[in-house]
């Protein structure tokens, strides 16, 4: 069945089943390669992407669940002031090991300096929980977190 | 060249390879109402042969095992008559004049037509393939074991007569309350028990009746019509929708009710499973209770960002990626936690199992679905637990009790974290 969805704030149709996950919509309907496949049960974060504003797993948001609600995917995080700060941070402190979660981390990453923007340790920690890194560039995307609110503050 | 292939090998692929499809419908009456009574689920184990028996099941006085119900001769019903398997289906003694143990669901299947037993009978004395397994012996004392007292209790607390149809009810009522109350055994897990282990109530003229019950570290819920913690805000087409998919807008199917959506009612006519909704809307709630009413101000506050204690902490963090700021999941395919009688039930074993241990797939018609709870038994302590379902059990509008880590320490000692093998018995 065909779905209308507005991502990064542009009209698409998907033809697909009414399960199918978000994720799966991005990736081979719409060929946004950007956002990741990782564990497929909301246990790593690497496919996060931004749902009317908030940091959301797309591997567990079924498509017929989205209506008119804006998706934002790491494509079009950089138009935002807060996603462009984020994505300079990032490159300035050279966070990426491997980068297989770096677009998951910026989503949450983001999302997070939007709702508060000069976090304390703990809330980035909390924020960032369900961000997994296996190459443990931790201290980094906490750094560059900390930069990107810095950048604002300049 | 390789979708050449590819084709090539499809055509000589057999059409046998197809006809294994868990998917099939039943194709006889007997497979179909051997399907609504679910025997695959207790007379077979994982990976072992349809009907077989050997399941182990934990009883007050120690574990019983499901026996082997295929025809075969030697270690199954093959010597049965179409008596000997009457009597053994609806009063629960053997051939050999022992008494079953009430784990076998005669008191539920006593309720059964003259018709539908011959039809079961057929299906599995022509149907079933014979499987040459020994029953295992029960794990009872020696002392213990004589069986002659069941008969004083199917005595004190079986119904004599069968299933008999209530004029003042329309023929679906009355179908659904003949596949409730009798093949679907439905109390078996949702009426609680008295003091002798009996289902309180065995039909509708008891409030007991499907009013909710622990087992085994879960609480089936209310099938009743209680406003909150019932059936009270599901329609009837919804809990048909619940029994053929395993999920609806209010919530979604777990522990044993997944082997029942996998291996039982999604195999139902559309029919069958609507007169089902019909007859358990019927059902007059047991306690009156104010009905769920949704609070928005916990969906503010955490999508603030600055959630105020451990649990909303918590809830953020883990919980809010799939089940979201609102607490509205993303129905059918993810459970809604505002409202959702699961969370609101006094008794919050089934809700801190979830959380601990996840949930096994939902395979409905043998198709399993992306979306599955993932356990939390290695990420969370029982005070985390604790806190977080304390959080759920009273945000968006949910009234009910906080929960202690206590409760929790003892459910992650008598539960296993679940595997990731799916349980789906075939019945061929």
């Amino acid at each position: 069945m065909p779905y209308i969805i507005q991502v990064n704030g542009k009209q698409h149709t998907a033809d697909v089943e009414s399960e199918t996950p978000l994720l799966w919509v991005l990736r081979d309907t719409l060929n946004l390669k950007g956002t990741k496949f990782g564990c497929g049960a909301a246990q790593c974060g690497a496919c996060t992407v931004h749902l009317g504003g908030q940091a959301t797993r797309s591997c567990q948001i079924p498509v017929s669940v989205l209506g008119a609600s804006n998706v934002t995917t790491i494509e079009a995080i950089g138009e935002t002031p807060v996603g462009k700060r984020v994505q300079q941070a990032w490159l300035e402190l050279d966070v990426a090991q491997c980068g297989y979660c770096q677009s998951g981390q910026i989503m949450s990453a983001t999302a997070l300096l939007t709702k508060i923007p000069n976090p304390t340790d703990q809330d980035i920690n909390q924020a960032m929980n369900g961000n997994l890194c296996r190459c443990a560039t931790y201290t980094r995307i906490r750094a560059a977190i900390k930069r990107a609110a810095e950048l604002a503050r300049a | 060249m390789r979708y050449i292939a590819a084709f090539l090998l499809a055509l000589l692929l057999p059409p046998a390879a197809q006809a294994q499809d868990a998917t099939a419908k039943p194709e006889t009456k007997g497979e179909y109402l051997a399907r609504a009574g679910d025997c695959v689920a207790c007379h077979s184990v994982a990976d072992g042969k349809p009907f077989a028996g050997g399941l182990k099941m934990g009883s007050p006085l120690g574990a019983i095992y499901s026996t082997n119900i295929t025809p075969g001769k030697e270690t199954g019903i093959g010597l049965y008559s179409l008596d000997d398997f009457d009597k053994a289906l609806r009063k629960g003694v053997a051939r050999d004049g022992h008494r079953l143990y009430p784990a076998m669901p005669y008191p539920s299947y006593a309720k059964l037509s003259d018709e539908d037993v011959k039809a079961l009978y057929d299906f599995f004395m022509k149907e079933v393939p014979a499987a040459r397994q020994a029953n295992l012996d029960p794990e009872i004392p020696k002392l213990l074991r004589w069986r002659w007292p069941l008969a004083v209790w199917n005595a004190m607390f079986t119904d004599k007569q069968g299933f008999t149809a209530d004029p003042k009810h329309d023929a679906p009522w009355n179908r659904g309350a003949y596949l409730v109350q009798g093949l679907g055994h439905c109390g078996a897990c949702h009426t609680p028990r008295g003091w002798a282990f009996q289902e309180k109530a065995l039909d509708d003229s008891g409030t007991a009746f499907l009013a909710g019950a622990n087992l085994d570290g879960w609480y089936a819920a209310s099938l009743r019509q209680n406003l909150a913690t019932g059936l009270g805000g599901w329609s009837a087409a919804e809990i048909t929708e619940f029994l053929k998919t395993g999920h609806n807008v209010h919530g979604s199917a777990y522990g044993s009710m997944l082997d029942v959506v996998n291996n039982s009612t999604s195999y139902l006519t559309d029919e069958d499973l609507a007169a089902i909704g019909t007859y358990l809307k019927s059902l007059p709630a047991d306690k009156t209770e104010p009905a769920y009413a949704y609070d928005a101000s916990t969906a503010t506050m955490l999508a603030g960002g600055h959630p105020p204690d451990p649990g909303a902490a918590l809830y953020a963090t883990t919980c809010q990626s799939c089940h979201r700021e609102t607490g509205g999941g993303s129905p059918p395919f993810v459970a809604p936690l505002a409202g959702n009688p699961t969370v609101l039930t006094k008794d919050a074993s089934s809700l801190i199992n979830i959380v601990l241990n996840g949930s096994q797939p939902l395979v409905p018609l043998g198709v399993p679905e992306a979306y599955r709870m993932p356990q939390f038994r290695a990420q969370l302590t029982d005070q985390q637990i604790a806190e977080v379902v304390t959080f759920m059990r009273q945000a968006w509008g949910n009234k009910a009790d906080p929960v202690t880590a206590k409760e929790v320490a003892e459910l992650r000692k008598s539960t296993d974290p679940s595997s990731d093998q799916v349980v789906i018995l075939r019945m061929r």
